[in-house]
């Protein structure tokens, strides 16, 4: 019963948010002077005047800012997101965006998977040997990670892995893009599709490519993630029913994993889940470096042309992601503790 | 009346100094925490000494911005210097020493470096002034107000959490054009909603103590609570998420330079620097990797300080 | 009355310990000296502060990190507990030594349920379960959790040899004691409440959980560090009645510690009064009513409001618990006794017997 209504506000939450989202976006895009007039992804240089009249009226250009949002609301859901600039042939921007999507997809669910398994046990480590050497040294490695600026490190890492690795004849990992090679599409996003039609060249070539940034995503927040799970740990080892599970003469690795984990990794979860919704709204400094076909790197290029069209779609779409995020975290948190479930 | 809440003032000032004090002490003894005080204050008085130390003007080659490349210096490392990147590299065999190499304008990258820390420093540290100032505010507030503008408050943070950070910079900047204000600005509305989110979550939990009921029974004003009591009780979290953002804060700028909002394409700014060396990594690679280097030393240095002041801080260990 | 005739099961002598705090060093444990006798229930009676919990958690070895021993022995069976490894010690709290806390709500975990929390006691003893798994199958006949406590310490080795028994048959037995022992602590439906959490049952349930994780233990030695305090006054009377009734039927030691004398009065074969870290008088229960002889022991007796003589104001002993970190020289409790001499300012009495069963330490009797 619960969850129905838990439900219902969150997607309440998410149409309010939507609708501010996207009024922000459109006043800022739409109502400043900018260097492409607003209809100029719509006209191609063959129309006539007419031609562009029509157009103008069709989209409701003409009209004061405020009415043409509502031609905008009106256009989106009829399915047409509008066109996006030069800088990407004049595509619907909904196709370029969907387009770039599932590469950020990958992205985000590798940079998450290395996050969560050198992040974790780093602050659970931190945790059990608290104020000693091994402590110290994963405080350092989490806070550097956190201190590393991600326009540098995504370089160093090419440096190292893919130049100098190749001139000290070294097998070296491919600097930058995604796989070139081919694979039929299914779920659209490329490494699963590798999978599902047992295409392992692909599913290797891509994982190599995907390896370094990756890793650079996820050398900046395993830090953080590590002295959450630190502190949530520290806190529930001074419980008393770990008190009562060690005076039970179970073995520390089971007080530990039993005991303390479930409960230290609850806060854990809602910072995992931020972060995969963040990673889902590409990482544009990274896929910068590393050319990454994403959405990101979109975003970038849109940003600096001003295409508001593709930045709608854009916000649009990762405000979504967000509140659909922050749901399935919630019901995770309600599965981890039951004291919240039986509410 | 007055005597009895300026009593309650005094007691909570003593309590607050052995507090202080007790948390010297603590601090003190994390070695840790204490390199990173030590490397702080050290770019901070690098930061203030850095226009002493070397000429502004070095930044700007003559002729600037017309006669853009008047040195034949680009992308240079000296010919006998200690480090070796490999024979891609152009060698300089002049008279003049750099010890960090030159950038594209050949312009003397470890000079540079030292006129951007100032740079650097100054900016992260009005953002996140400000946001802290701005979001504790409102947050406190939201918290201890309730209701409908709790509900507004918290609801225009949504909003905000919901924008990809970055994008709404850019976004922001690319409107508003590329000076340092728009910049300042941009970033400010980006970080703002921690703080009036911790902050909320604060005041939340310190208005159900018992001595604000007393304070409301001794007659004492809302505001007056709010401001002398509740906030000074609950801004610890503040300060340690401040000092962090400190390195937060001058990440994100840099790397917004670093993608091109810089308002001048000569500007020393560590960010700025290093997206100068982008087309040259491998020919040239100190030019991302110093100052890259020096923001991360700069970064972590704050980050550990305030690492060191949240576990100083955390309530629990204070028996 | 022959319990005296047998070596005690626990002896703590001169016990000091000392936890490290940044206001200074707190001496909480100032020379204990205790003995607990086999199938004995020893009260340990004392304000809060004057070391009875960590009395208790220094003899199951689990001190928290500022704290230390500074001297002292803690005999066990014939071993110094205080000397042995943490491996050991895990062993002995596996198996020897069991301990109820105080507050079921936070001793327990909220996010496991109880039948994971108790079966992995039983766990512990896995040898111990295949061998009642065997002893089904051999003997034909049901084992419980009777049968199993009495197989405790006769271990017949010859079974094992020609029986394979998998882990699924001893998880089964496990539950299946599991289920026994919360019959045991007269817990009603204990299938359901194996499936529950801990938020979901009473306090009192959760309390007679906390006492089953203990039996299953098939411990010598019982620790029950204020297990009533928490509990409002009935539930306490139905926990100490099941506490008498184990303590009969089972070969164990019981050490209750209590801040409240009643609670002592109804369980304990001998009450040992504690203060200021120092253990002051102990007697059996009877005699410590009839005859207190240390002057905290009597104060605390006349403190004890009487339902049959009503009085205005109720008597209490003047002055508050002597703080840790600077105690009062000689004896601790000098500055409240209302007997106090020069010597008590200087020396610290030793625990003599006086008579039969009955120790004390103070100068007045001649000490």
């Amino acid at each position: 019963m619960k969850l129905y209504e838990y439900v219902i506000r969150r997607l309440i939450t998410l149409i309010f948010v939507l609708f501010v989202v996207s009024f922000i976006v459109f006043y800022l895009a739409r109502g400043f002077p900018s260097a492409i007039s607003p209809w100029a992804p719509y006209i191609h240089p063959k129309m006539t005047t007419e031609q562009i009249e029509q157009v103008i009226k069709e989209h409701g250009f003409d009209k004061p800012l405020t009415e043409q949002y509502f031609y905008w609301i009106r256009d989106i859901l009829r399915g047409d997101w509008g066109l996006t600039g030069t800088w990407a042939n004049g595509r619907p921007a909904n196709e370029v965006f969907f387009r770039h999507f599932p590469y950020t997809v990958e992205l985000a669910i590798f940079g998450t998977i290395i996050t969560i398994a050198i992040g974790i046990p780093l602050g659970i480590v931190s945790a059990i040997k608290n104020n000693r050497l091994p402590d110290h040294i994963c405080r350092v490695i989490a806070l550097a990670g956190y201190s590393t600026p991600s326009y540098w490190f995504g370089f160093i890492l090419q440096l190292i892995f893919f130049f100098y690795f190749s001139l000290w004849g070294l097998p070296h990992l491919p600097s930058s893009g995604a796989s070139d090679l081919e694979v039929t599409k299914i779920t659209g996003i490329p490494i699963l599709d590798g999978l599902l039609t047992g295409n392992l060249a692909f599913v290797q070539d891509e994982f190599l490519h995907l390896i370094l940034p990756s890793f650079s995503l996820a050398f900046i927040s395993l830090g953080f993630l590590a002295r959450i799970v630190r502190a949530s740990m520290l806190e529930v080892l001074r419980q008393d029913y770990i008190i009562m599970a060690r005076s039970k003469g179970l073995k520390d690795r089971v007080v530990i994993y039993r005991h303390a984990l479930k409960n230290a990794l609850i806060p854990a979860v809602t910072l995992i889940g931020l972060f995969f919704a963040s990673l889902l709204g590409g990482a544009m400094i990274t896929e910068y470096v590393f050319s990454w076909p994403g959405v990101g790197q979109q975003a970038l290029r849109a940003v600096m042309q001003g295409d508001s069209n593709f930045l709608l779609i854009y916000s649009f779409v990762f405000a979504i992601v967000v509140v659909s995020v922050n749901l399935v975290v919630d019901i995770i948190y309600a599965f981890l503790d039951p004291r919240i479930r039986y509410q | 009346m007055q005597g009895q809440v300026g009593e309650v003032r005094k007691g909570e000032l003593e309590a607050r100094l052995a507090d202080i004090k007790y948390m010297l002490h603590i601090f003190r003894k994390n070695a840790l925490v204490m390199v990173g005080t030590a490397i702080a204050l050290f770019f901070i008085v690098i930061a203030l000494l850095a226009n002493i130390i070397v000429d502004p003007k070095l930044a700007y080659p003559e002729g600037y911005p017309n006669n853009m490349y008047p040195f034949e210096r680009k992308y240079m490392w000296n010919a006998n210097h200690l480090i070796q990147w490999g024979t891609q590299v152009a060698l300089y065999h002049g008279p003049e020493f750099f010890p960090l190499g030159t950038d594209g304008w050949g312009r003397d990258l470890f000079k540079m470096i030292i006129l951007a820390i100032p740079v650097d420093l100054y900016n992260a540290a009005i953002i996140t002034v400000t946001a802290a100032v701005f979001g504790t505010l409102l947050g406190a507030i939201a918290g201890y107000v309730g209701g409908k503008i709790d509900e507004l408050i918290m609801r225009v943070t949504d909003v905000f959490f919901a924008f990809p950070s970055l994008v709404l910079a850019l976004v922001f900047a690319a409107m508003f054009g590329r000076t340092l204000e728009t910049l300042r600005l941009a970033i400010m509305l980006v970080w703002w909603p921690t703080y009036a989110r911790l902050m909320r979550g604060q005041v939340l939990s310190e208005k159900e103590k018992l001595y604000v009921e007393a304070l409301r029974a001794l007659g004492v004003g809302h505001i007056r609570i709010l401001l002398r009591h509740i906030i000074p009780n609950a801004i610890y979290p503040i300060l340690v998420q401040a000092t962090m953002d400190l390195g937060g804060v001058v990440l994100t700028f840099s790397a917004l330079m670093f993608l091109g909002f810089s308002p001048s394409p000569a500007l020393p700014e560590l960010g700025n620097l290093a997206a100068d060396g982008y087309a040259h990594v491998f020919d040239a690679p100190w030019v991302i990797i110093f100052p890259g280097l020096t923001m991360l030393v700069m970064s972590l240095a704050f980050n550990l300080v305030g690492d060191g002041l949240r576990d100083v801080l955390d309530p629990r260990l204070r028996r | 009355m022959t319990k005296n005739e047998n070596p005690p099961l626990l002896e703590i002598r001169n016990l000091k310990v000392n936890f490290h705090t940044y206001r200074g060093e707190v001496k909480a444990l100032n020379g204990v000296y205790l003995k607990i006798y086999p199938r004995e229930v020893l009260a340990l009676v004392g304000e809060s502060g004057c070391g009875k919990s960590v009395t208790a958690l220094t003899i199951i070895g689990l001190l928290p990190d500022n704290a230390y021993v500074l001297s002292g022995e803690i005999i066990y069976k014939g071993r110094d507990l205080l000397k042995l490894s943490k491996e050991e010690m895990r062993l002995l709290r596996a198996s020897e030594l069991a301990t109820v806390f105080q507050d079921p709500m936070t001793y327990l975990n909220p996010v496991l349920k109880i039948s994971t929390q108790l079966e992995e006691v039983f766990m512990l003893h896995e040898d111990s379960l295949k061998e009642a798994v065997v002893t089904e199958k051999v003997e034909g006949k049901d084992v419980g959790y009777a049968e199993f406590l009495a197989m405790k310490g006769n271990p017949k080795a010859l079974l094992f040899e020609n029986h394979r028994v998998s882990r699924g048959e001893v998880k089964r037995m496990a539950r299946k004691l599991c289920v026994d022992v919360l019959r045991l602590v007269k817990l009603p439906d204990p299938e359901r409440i194996l499936q529950q959490y801990p938020f979901e049952l009473s306090g009192g349930m959760r309390q007679r959980v906390m006492i089953a994780m203990a039996l299953a233990r098939r411990p010598s030695l019982f620790i029950a560090d204020e297990i009533t305090t928490a509990l409002d006054v009935t539930i306490q009377a139905q926990i100490l009645h099941l506490m008498r009734e184990l303590s009969e039927k089972i070969n164990m030691s019981t050490l209750m510690i209590t801040h409240d004398l009643s609670v002592a009065a109804e369980v304990a074969d001998r009450i040992a009064v504690m203060y200021g870290g120092n253990v002051v008088e102990v007697a059996p229960t009877i005699e410590i009513f009839k005859n207190p002889l240390h002057p905290y022991t009597t104060l605390l007796m006349e403190a004890i409001p009487n339902i049959l003589k009503p009085v205005d104001t109720l008597k209490s002993i003047p002055g508050t618990v002597p703080e840790m970190i600077n105690p009062p020289p000689g004896c601790r409790f000098h500055p409240r006794c209302p007997y106090s001499m020069d010597k008590c300012k200087k020396e610290k009495p030793e625990l003599v017997e006086t008579s039969s069963g009955h120790e004390v330490a103070c100068h007045l009797y001649g000490v």
